[in-house]
């Protein structure tokens, strides 16, 4: 047997182990609850089969199941499908990285091309790069007095460094040799910059793109957890409201297959623009 | 005590807590009328603190002099619109915050129940996640109306814990309601002297809840500032902490107490209505100029609570409320818990059923008493430093004292103080004197 | 030689101001179709000097004149060739040459654009692999595209910097014969550096010597006198082969070294470079200014 076909078997196994001792460690224990007042019991939810919090693994399932069979399903302003929810935090996401990346990739190239640029504000990038995003939403919070904007601006400052200091610093070093062929050939400013210099810092680019994509997808839960506009975050919120944790723990499967299916999106642009040299 | 009834009617004894009698003839829940006569009532009451006094005063005017009088009387500023015919709504569709927790009932059940379609109005309640967040978002104008705790339109007009911004509190959502919750743990210590080096956790820093924990450990001789700890944690949080050991206690809003109890991490050590029966927990909050801009959207807004808060005050109805509150776009909780919570028929998770018809109640009116306990706590507290103008701020903030303020310039005796008295814990609260009561506590900040 | 095609006048470059030169007064001329060889050890500034002509580089002191016209800036009437083929590798062969072509002519359109390309593909003979990625090309095949796209410009003069450097020799060789066989066909002006000096035989009709850096100079112009016509199959038959090679290695093997010491003495008296023809063997000098120094020289040795 190859050790790949091993290895599945392995993964599926550990899978299987994982699944079995979950199902057993949330088995709805036996009440020996007897010589409870029975009306007190009623009030309690004790007359019925209640789990406490811990789902097992069929519950998750059938929870799953249920909001992923009618994923765009609309209850109210405060109640909505996770397909829903998932387009509100996807559309902020896109919003506030679309924005960053505007601004990002044409000032890293400027800062890039004029070394006294980059080391001019390198020390002030260095300086708000790792302020964790969340530290940002009180402050947008009182000076944008709009919470989707402010949750949009905090995507947009917290996935503004990695590709402000990757096209800069892609665009630093890009080889001289290609900028002196352009010179030679006398191309101009703006071809040297479309077609050498664009191509050649492309995939420190996109590398800089995936992490600050990554980095939004982290915060927009976190951002809508606390702000509470629709959105996965909210979804999780909401659910954590209701102490329902297998609405939880489904919110978070789906926020990590989406920022997984993300990454691997950026993942193949990467790779579309990389070149071997 | 319902204030539902004709204040105008010689014979209707106010002080009577009963419901509705079939002397009232006119026994309509019609909006207009359920909240003019909110309104007249309280004024009535207020000119006339005295019962007899007023049946004298209707019985040789005449109820209809009195009332076209107090009608004359009514201008409370925006609230005139209210007194007047329904003028044509300025915004129809309005956006309202709320916390999810069932001090919210009388905002929240408005929509399901039809009450603001009724008034012409589309609003679209938004559930925020914490009461910081709902501040901001109301400041920001995002919201046009806000579920607040009652002493947040106090601090925000002062810009205490944010920037000012003058508020005003149209009515108080709920009264009573809330309950300190213990872990299974400490069930063995009911006595707060054995509470020291506790971890409390309370819903925000300008909440009764924060100034009736601390008056209530006070009382019993621990500083709330040196001998027990006391943390801001989000209400949902409160429960999933206990549960992991992080706090001892709280003094949080239902339904997190019974919730606390359903998921059997906590008992309810005591109801807040115990301390002091009758206390304000939340408010509905608008922000001085967007009344200003929209008198008669706010006046329609207003009905639509008044008679939400109508319904919510007959015991009959709360089952009804419980489930349409329940659902995931309202509170997100368990039919049970909200039952019990709303009908006082609850578990109290160390193995009893207790039956407390006024666990949480749902009076309207916006006293200004209670907005000036609430500053003296404030002082007590340290929150607010030097001479407090209590009357002056209350007058701004909640909006009986408007009308006050126009009955006293009509040359009309000044309201007394509103008719259940204010008493914490057996200590009686003059609103007159609020120095004087902050001084007369042994452990304050002062 | 006022109408040489390319003259370079008292050529200085300092790093700094103040600094030594890394060469210095580094005087030589080009003749339309000339081939022209420069031959120094690492650090002599030949780079820098080839980088100057392209304009790439600009010189502390002196002046470089092409077909009458100062040099000042990068210019397509000078193609460059350079060490590392400095292809760009996200473009396929036809691409990269292409980049080449629009920029000489931007008006011309894709299929005017697209001939043109292959025509220089097939000089190089590297037809089909005009799809390729320079990733997928082996170190030889790189450095053809790159002076495909030197020469598909139609320069005035060819600037190579060390083309063959990295190749082995077979591929060396090959290379080598081809780019004889264009510039033959084309009277392509070419300036080229090289470590070897087999290489320099081969292709060039002059060699430019320079003293070690640094204040490196150009120590002697030798001319190639086998005739122009090689091949490097029987070119060491020819009686001034090993006359010539010798005289080249042992510059490189020890007069750079002592030129560079005992150079201040020599400067002094030395406007220009001595022109040497090492080739021919001592009774076939001629007369003239080259025999004048051919003495000199010996001296030295």
């Amino acid at each position: 047997m190859s050790v790949r076909a091993r290895s599945a078997i392995l993964s599926l196994l550990l899978l299987a182990v994982f699944l079995a001792a979950w199902h057993l460690a949330t088995l709805p224990r036996a009440e020996s609850g007897a010589s409870v007042d029975p009306e007190y019991a009623k009030l309690m939810g004790l007359d019925k089969p209640k789990s406490d919090g811990m789902p097992t693994p069929a519950q998750l399932a059938g929870t799953a199941w249920k909001q992923l069979s009618d994923p765009f399903y609309d209850a109210g302003s405060n109640d909505k499908g996770i397909g829903i929810q998932l387009a509100y935090s996807l559309g902020r996401v896109g919003l506030g990285f679309g924005l960053a990346a505007l601004v990002a990739i044409p000032l890293g190239f400027l800062i890039g091309l004029s070394p006294l640029a980059y080391g001019a504000l390198n020390p002030f990038i260095q300086v708000l790069k790792p302020i964790s995003p969340l530290a940002w939403m009180p402050l947008a919070l009182y000076t944008i007095k709009d919470s989707t904007i402010s949750s949009i601006f905090v995507i947009f400052i917290c996935s503004i460094w990695p590709m402000l200091i990757n096209t800069a610093h892609g665009v630093a070093s890009v080889r001289r040799d290609w900028l002196n062929v352009a010179k030679t050939l006398e191309a101009g400013t703006v071809r040297t910059a479309f077609q050498v210099i664009l191509p050649a810092a492309a995939p420190t680019i996109l590398t800089g793109m995936r992490i600050s994509m990554g980095i939004a997808w982290l915060v927009i839960v976190a951002a809508e957890m606390l702000v509470g506009n629709l959105g996965v975050g909210y979804f999780v919120w909401n659910e954590w409201n209701n102490l329902s944790l297998s609405n939880v723990i489904f919110a978070i499967g789906v926020i990590g297959v989406v920022g997984m299916l993300l990454d691997l999106a950026f993942g193949a642009l990467q790779r579309a623009v990389t070149y071997v040299e | 005590m319902s204030l539902f009834r004709n204040p105008f009617d010689g014979e209707t004894n106010l002080t009577c807590a009963c419901g509705r009698h079939s002397t009232q003839a006119e026994h309509d829940v019609d909006a207009e009328k359920l909240s003019r006569q909110a309104l007249e009532n309280a004024v009535m009451r207020s000119l006339f603190p005295k019962d007899a006094e007023r049946r004298r005063f209707i019985r040789s005017v005449g109820a209809g002099t009195a009332s076209a009088a107090i009608a004359s009387l009514f201008p409370f500023g925006a609230l005139e619109a209210m007194a007047q015919d329904k003028g044509k709504v300025e915004k129809k569709d309005l956006k309202v915050g709320f916390i999810p927790i069932t001090c919210a009932t009388p905002l929240i059940m408005s929509a399901p129940l039809g009450f603001y379609e009724k008034q012409g109005l589309n609003v679209s309640l938004v559930k925020t996640a914490g009461w910081a967040l709902i501040r901001d978002k109301t400041m920001n104008k995002e919201y046009d109306a806000s579920h607040l705790l009652a002493p947040m339109p106090l601090a925000i007009s002062l810009g205490v814990g944010s920037g000012a911004m003058p508020m005003q509190v149209a009515t108080i959502q709920n009264s009573n309601g809330q309950a300190i919750t213990l872990a299974m743990k400490h069930k063995d210590k009911r006595d707060p002297k054995q509470w020291k080096g506790f971890k409390f956790a309370v819903p925000f820093e300008f909440s009764m809840h924060n100034f009736l924990l601390r008056y209530y450990v006070a009382e019993h001789g621990l500083d709330p500032d040196k001998d027990i700890q006391i943390r801001v944690v989000p209400p949902p949080e409160m429960v999933a902490n206990l549960r992991a050991g992080n706090l001892d206690g709280y003094l949080g809003p239902d339904p997190f107490n019974q919730r606390a109890v359903y998921d059997q991490v906590g008992f309810i050590h005591l109801l807040t209505k115990d301390l002091w029966d009758g206390h304000p927990c939340c408010s509905f909050g608008v922000r001085s100029e967007w009344v200003k801009e929209h008198p008669n959207t706010f006046a329609a807004l207003y009905r639509a609570i008044l008679n939400a808060a109508a319904m919510a005050a007959n015991p009959a109805n709360r089952s009804t409320i419980a489930n349409a509150i329940a659902p995931a776009n309202y509170l997100n909780q368990p039919v049970p818990v909200l039952e019990q919570v709303l009908t006082g028929k609850y578990a109290d998770g160390l193995g009893n059923v207790k039956n407390v018809p006024n666990r949480i109640e749902f009076d309207p009116v916006p006293w200004n008493a209670l907005g000036v306990w609430i500053l003296s706590q404030m002082k007590r507290w340290g929150y607010l430093k030097g001479d407090v103008k209590y009357r002056d701020i209350v007058d701004q903030v909640y909006l009986m004292t408007d009308a006050k303020k126009r009955m006293k310039e009509e040359g009309i005796l000044a309201p007394a103080d509103m008719p259940k008295k204010i008493v914490v814990m057996g200590k009686s609260f003059d609103a007159s004197k609020p120095d004087a009561y902050v001084n007369s506590f042994a452990i304050r900040r002062t | 030689m006022s109408a040489a095609f390319l003259q370079v006048r008292g050529l200085t470059r300092r790093w700094s101001p103040g600094a030594k030169p890394v060469f210095e007064n580094v005087s030589f001329a080009l003749e339309r179709g000339e081939f022209v060889c420069i031959i120094g050890h690492s650090g002599c500034g030949k780079t820098t000097i080839l980088n100057i002509l392209a304009g790439l580089d600009e010189a502390s002191g002196g002046e470089v004149i092409m077909d009458g016209r100062e040099v000042s800036g990068p210019s397509l009437d000078r193609g460059v060739v350079f060490q590392g083929h400095a292809l760009m590798p996200w473009l396929t062969v036809r691409r990269n040459i292409g980049f080449a072509v629009k920029s000489r002519w931007p008006d011309w359109n894709r299929e005017k654009v697209g001939a043109h390309c292959q025509k220089y593909i097939d000089l190089v003979r590297l037809t089909g692999n005009e799809d390729k990625k320079p990733s997928a090309l082996s170190g030889g095949m790189k450095q053809r595209v790159g002076i495909a796209r030197a020469f598909a410009i139609q320069p005035k003069m060819l600037l190579l910097d060390e083309p063959f450097g990295a190749l082995d020799a077979l591929t060396r060789g090959a290379i080598q014969d081809e780019l004889t066989s264009i510039c033959a066909e084309t009277h392509q002006t070419v300036f080229m550096i090289t470590h070897d000096v087999d290489e320099a035989i081969l292709l060039a009709d002059k060699i430019l010597l320079m003293t070690n850096g640094p204040q490196a100079r150009i120590a002697e112009i030798v001319v190639n006198t086998l005739p122009r016509v090689r091949s490097r199959h029987d070119i060491h038959h020819h009686p001034h082969y090993y006359r010539l090679r010798n005289h080249l290695v042992d510059f490189l093997v020890h007069r750079s070294k002592l030129l560079q010491e005992g150079r201040e003495d020599e400067a002094a008296n030395e406007r220009l470079p001595r022109v040497v023809m090492p080739g021919l063997a001592d009774h076939e000098i001629v007369p003239g200014e080259a025999a004048e120094r051919v003495p000199a020289l010996k001296q030295v040795k």
